[in-house]
């Protein structure tokens, strides 16, 4: 990724979009609309200053939304290019309220909230288009209430929190634990606050808020003038300070129950090789579901986790052995069956109803945290690409190419690599890229040729 | 006739293409509509059979 930003033949165009191509193979016109980020890019030093004074919390996508990013934000921290950007819908400064915070803290000037979005020609050759795709919404397939049961996720997800950057910081603590902490932490701050409020009562009228209130309740209160004026405030404001914290008392009590997730169920082929949505493998599922056991393993050895499948595919250099290592290593174990249904018991345990196709029996099985292998689904903004580029996608709405040259599109001039081909593991993109690169190459190079000739 | 080349999508499959393209000679632009490029490898922590790390 660095070497993309640093090397002088090529130009970085981040966070902008394709508008429209005229033109044949050797001699396109490209209309790009670069999106205002509101930060100069000649200026911003991507330090991160105004990230941290930015008041305003967003759902950070790139952690899945299990994290909070600021209005004013990086895609990632060691993203490239490094420079900020302005999220238009949620900073308060677009939005017309007052702010500007960031403005103030940018030492190096760089924050313009009037910069404009800038449309740019280019005049190319040979266009490739790798928009990569869309991880499959589980939601649609109700039996494993995504969604509904916090402690099912989706395999970015737990990828999320397996990264030693993620919002876990790598430890694999269940969504269900988290949002009872932040519960905690929410009502905490409440507690305090009204717990001030008290205190100031307690000390102008010299008694505890515990024996006011009784006294109040009781009806045996004798007030001075002071407490008078005082009482009702003062006995609203404890039943309220209780409403908090007697729920706090409860969740801290059960937050001391809380460890990591150490029986983790992978389930396969979460909406593809299922007519439902996708007929088709999406290829790199099997093998990531390994590896995010394993990981979780080497992360905590007490992890053990079942893969549950219709098979195991581990077609690639080096997968089979990496399948039984995870078996032999690393407490995976893999199960042949495709689970039914998902439910949850008392305390928020995913509990899986499926067929052990062995012993020919349906079990239930309680686990601590479900993860889905979700499809390699076409990217939702491949229609327009084709539309745009004048290319065809197929019946699922991947870019269209044929077997004998399975990188070009149905213009020529247009490749196609990597998943919005077709689903794919990294390797194997990483390959045909280089092989798109050189198809590219192949016709800017010939149609150069011709026109010397 | 230009000899300049379009890269759309700066995941693990437009970064390669650019760099292989850039390595050859080639003016690339690659446009990208996030505002990193990296793309869905970016999120992975560890990538399979090695377990390298993915950034």
């Amino acid at each position: 990724m660095l070497d993309v930003g640093r090397h002088p033949n090529i130009t970085l165009l981040a966070y902008s979009e394709l508008e429209k191509v005229e033109g044949e193979a050797g001699n396109f016109t490209a209309t790009v609309r670069r999106k205002a980020r509101y930060v100069e890019e000649d200026k911003c030093t991507g330090c991160g200053a105004c990230a941290k004074v930015c008041p305003t919390p967003v759902e950070d996508l790139y952690n899945e939304g299990h994290a909070k990013r600021r209005a004013i934000y990086s895609w990632f921290a060691q993203g490239i290019p490094s420079t900020h950007a302005i999220d238009p819908d949620h900073c308060r400064v677009l939005s017309g309220k007052k702010c500007g915070i960031c403005q103030k803290k940018c030492e190096a000037g760089a924050i313009n909230f009037a910069q404009k979005e800038r449309v740019s020609e280019l005049y190319v050759g040979a266009v490739i288009v790798a928009t990569g795709y869309d991880v499959f919404d589980p939601v649609k397939m109700p039996e494993y209430r995504y969604g509904q049961i916090d402690n099912v996720v989706t395999a970015m997800e737990f990828e999320r929190f397996l990264s030693a950057s993620g919002p876990t910081a790598g430890h694999v603590y269940r969504p269900s634990d988290r949002k009872v902490e932040a519960r905690i932490e929410e009502l905490e701050k409440k507690v305090k606050k009204s717990q001030k409020v008290l205190d100031r009562f307690e000390r102008n009228h010299e008694i505890t808020t515990h024996e006011f209130y009784g006294a109040y309740k009781a009806g045996n209160l004798n007030p001075g003038e002071d407490l008078e004026k005082d009482q009702d405030k003062w006995a609203k404001k404890y039943e309220a300070h209780l409403e908090n914290a007697r729920p706090l008392k409860t969740l801290r009590e059960k937050a001391k129950g809380f460890t990591s997730a150490k029986k983790l169920a992978f389930i396969q082929c979460a909406g593809s090789r299922d007519l439902r949505f996708y007929p088709f493998c999406s290829g790199f599922c099997c093998m990531h579901s390994i590896k995010e056991a394993i990981i979780a393993h080497e992360h905590d050895n007490d992890t053990c986790s079942v893969i549950f499948g219709m098979d195991i595919r581990a077609v690639g250099k080096g997968f089979e052995e990496y399948k039984i290592r995870g078996e032999n290593n690393s407490n995976v174990s893999y199960k042949r069956s495709r689970v039914a249904e998902i439910t949850k018991d008392a305390d928020e345990n995913p509990v899986l109803i499926y067929e052990d196709t062995k012993e020919q029996k349906v079990k239930r099985q309680t686990f601590d945290l479900v993860v889905l292998a979700t499809a390699c689904a076409p990217a939702k903004g491949n229609r327009k690409i084709a539309d745009i580029l004048k290319i065809d996608v197929d019946q699922y709405g991947f870019f269209k190419t044929d077997s004998a040259n399975p990188l070009d599109t149905s213009r020529s001039g247009v490749f196609v690599c990597g998943c919005a081909q077709n689903p794919m593991d990294i390797p194997e993109s990483v390959a045909q890229a280089s092989s798109a690169a050189a198809r590219a190459a192949q016709t800017v190079i010939n149609k150069n040729d011709k026109k010397a000739s | 006739m230009t000899k300049d080349i379009l890269v759309l999508g700066g995941g693990i499959a437009g970064i390669q293409s650019s760099l292989d393209l850039a390595e050859m000679g080639f003016k690339v632009h690659l446009v990208e509509s996030l505002p990193s490029i990296g793309g869905k490898m970016a999120q992975l922590d560890k990538t399979f059979p090695t377990n390298d790390c993915a950034i």
